[in-house]
């Protein structure tokens, strides 16, 4: 465990947008022989670059955190650093094993049974079905929601769906945690406890990746923080100094209401 | 030109094999879901295949002036594995950008997802034997030695529908259009194919050639029906699904170490 780590080495995401221009017949069309362009000019596919040369090293122990307005590219590194996006350009190394949070409970059934959904989200989180029997009695207590399991999901109320998507997604032992901000989990009273859960897991991992709009979050959590724009890196360094001289600089006042942890969203 | 990455491909396959209980549950949680507040599920479809076959098998053995108890075997021994074989594709279509949720969530292997389509596909295919079965015990179809090819040929039906699942996924993730083309191209192909009637009735000549003989589809049908009727397919039958089967792994694999790292943009 003490040996993860992530580098990334001038790593480049673009992504292409399909659409109304290029399709199969206008493929079909360069595959049976070549038209030649009145321009001579190559058309290129229009693609939009979401990460532009991004350096990064992370260590065991540290948690960074990323800031960024929408669409500066944090999900989007976070996507990379997951192994979901392949950079279009650059490296990247990762050891140790990944734990991508991002929505909660992907492959949740709501025909299914809140206990037969606790096994198939903790395999498809890459959970072994020991490692699920030991930790269901665990879930089940932790999301409160009783002789409910036994009944499809369909007939949870949205909350109670949440929480119980909350407690798989967090039983996890990550040794690289990526967490991206909304994991929200129900009403108010929950929310205590979901932070609490959270630090928890938060202190199983090696390390951690956080994004995220609220500021106080990231202070109270990371150690390094990178602040994100159109995909660039606008800073890096030691989290409370980096974002508070980020601020001062900008006019602009922190996004996110201070204190606000686990939102929902 | 793209770099093929075999390094992820092989990491892909082998989550497949070590994780086969993965797909397994997820196949069969797909199937047990068929059957939430119905009372038979899955076998509605069997049912209503059966209705089909039934009065089809009556109508064509008149047509054809052929002996009830002879065709409705044949018959029902082609279907079965032609729809085993046309869901699959269909399914197959779909297979990525159905389950963009998951892709996009975490470094998924798409040869599990792959899988889940195969095996569910076998477990429905298990509630339709039951029709052969009721059939081929009142027109009394003969059991011999060949009846049990159907587990070899079986085998490497489901070894070809693996790496068609796998192409038509990535496939159709890029392109939008093969799907619907997918589709009518299979019912065409349910009726130019050998499945109604037999490839003696065509009499020979280069329609038969054409249809039977470099007809894959009639290769793959017929490895699973002869031995049901208690016969042997053709030597041919064999050397053609075989090299089926290679130049479809070889092919899938190439185009798959090169845009496997594709998949999630296109989704």
């Amino acid at each position: 465990m003490a040996t993860s780590s992530i580098e990334l080495r001038d790593v480049t995401v673009e992504f292409p947008i399909y659409g109304s221009q290029k399709s199969f017949r206008s493929e079909l069309k360069q595959a049976a022989g070549g038209i030649i362009r009145r321009d001579g000019s190559q058309r290129r596919r229009v693609s939009v670059r979401a990460l532009d040369q991004i350096n990064l090293r992370l260590e065991h122990g540290d948690r960074l955190g990323l800031v960024g307005h929408n669409g500066s590219g944090k999900s989007t590194l976070l996507r990379v650093m997951a192994g979901v996006y392949t950079p279009t350009l650059g490296e990247v190394r990762i050891d140790g094993s990944v734990s991508p949070l991002f929505n909660i409970a992907p492959g949740m059934d709501p025909d299914d049974t809140g206990y037969e959904n606790i096994v198939t989200c903790g395999l498809l989180l890459g959970m072994t079905l020991a490692e699920i029997a030991r930790k269901a009695l665990e879930i089940a207590e932790f999301c409160e929601l009783g002789n409910f399991l036994a009944l499809p999901v369909r007939t949870y109320s949205t909350g109670m769906t949440l929480r119980l998507g909350f407690a798989i997604a967090t039983a996890i032992d990550p040794e690289i945690l990526l967490l991206d901000e909304g994991l929200g989990a129900g009403d108010v009273r929950f929310a205590e406890k979901a932070k609490a859960r959270v630090d928890a897991l938060i202190e199983r991992s090696s390390i951690l990746v956080l994004a995220s709009h609220a500021d106080a979050l990231i202070k109270s959590l990371c150690n390094k923080v990178l602040i994100l724009d159109s995909g660039k890196i606008v800073r890096f360094g030691p989290a409370v100094e980096t974002i508070d001289a980020f601020r001062a600089e900008s006019d602009e006042a922190p996004t996110a209401k201070p204190g606000l942890h686990v939102a929902s969203g | 030109m793209i770099q093929p990455d075999y390094t992820r491909t092989e990491i892909d396959l082998r989550t497949a094999v070590t994780g086969w209980r993965l797909w397994v549950r997820l196949g069969w949680q797909d199937v047990k879901r068929r059957y939430r507040r119905t009372a038979i599920g899955p076998f509605w479809s069997t049912l209503s295949l059966g209705i089909f076959m039934l009065t089809l098998g009556i109508l064509w053995s008149r047509l054809w002036k052929q002996d009830i108890r002879g065709y409705l075997p044949f018959l029902c021994a082609g279907m079965l594995p032609w729809v085993l074989m046309s869901s699959i594709v269909t399914e197959a279509c779909s297979v990525f950008t159905g389950n963009e949720s998951i892709i996009k969530s975490m470094w998924f292997s798409f040869t599990v997802l792959s899988c889940v389509v195969v095996w569910r596909n076998l477990i429905v295919l298990g509630h339709n034997a039951v029709i052969f079965l009721v059939i081929a015990v009142i027109c009394l179809v003969p059991v011999t030695a060949n009846t049990f090819l159907v587990i070899p040929g079986l085998l490497l039906f489901c070894l070809n529908a693996l790496w068609i699942t796998i192409l038509l996924g990535m496939v159709c993730s890029r392109y939008r259009d093969v799907a619907p083309l997918v589709t009518s191209i299979l019912q065409i192909a349910m009726f130019v194919t050998p499945i109604f009637w037999a490839p003696a009735q065509l009499g020979a000549g280069r329609v038969n050639a054409v249809l039977v003989d470099f007809n894959p589809i009639y290769h793959f049908i017929d490895m699973i029906r002869s031995p049901l009727l208690g016969n042997a397919p053709t030597l041919w039958t064999y050397e053609a699904v075989m090299m089926f089967t290679v130049f479809g792994w070889l092919g899938t694999l190439a185009l798959f170490s090169r845009f496997a790292r594709r998949i999630a943009f296109w989704i």
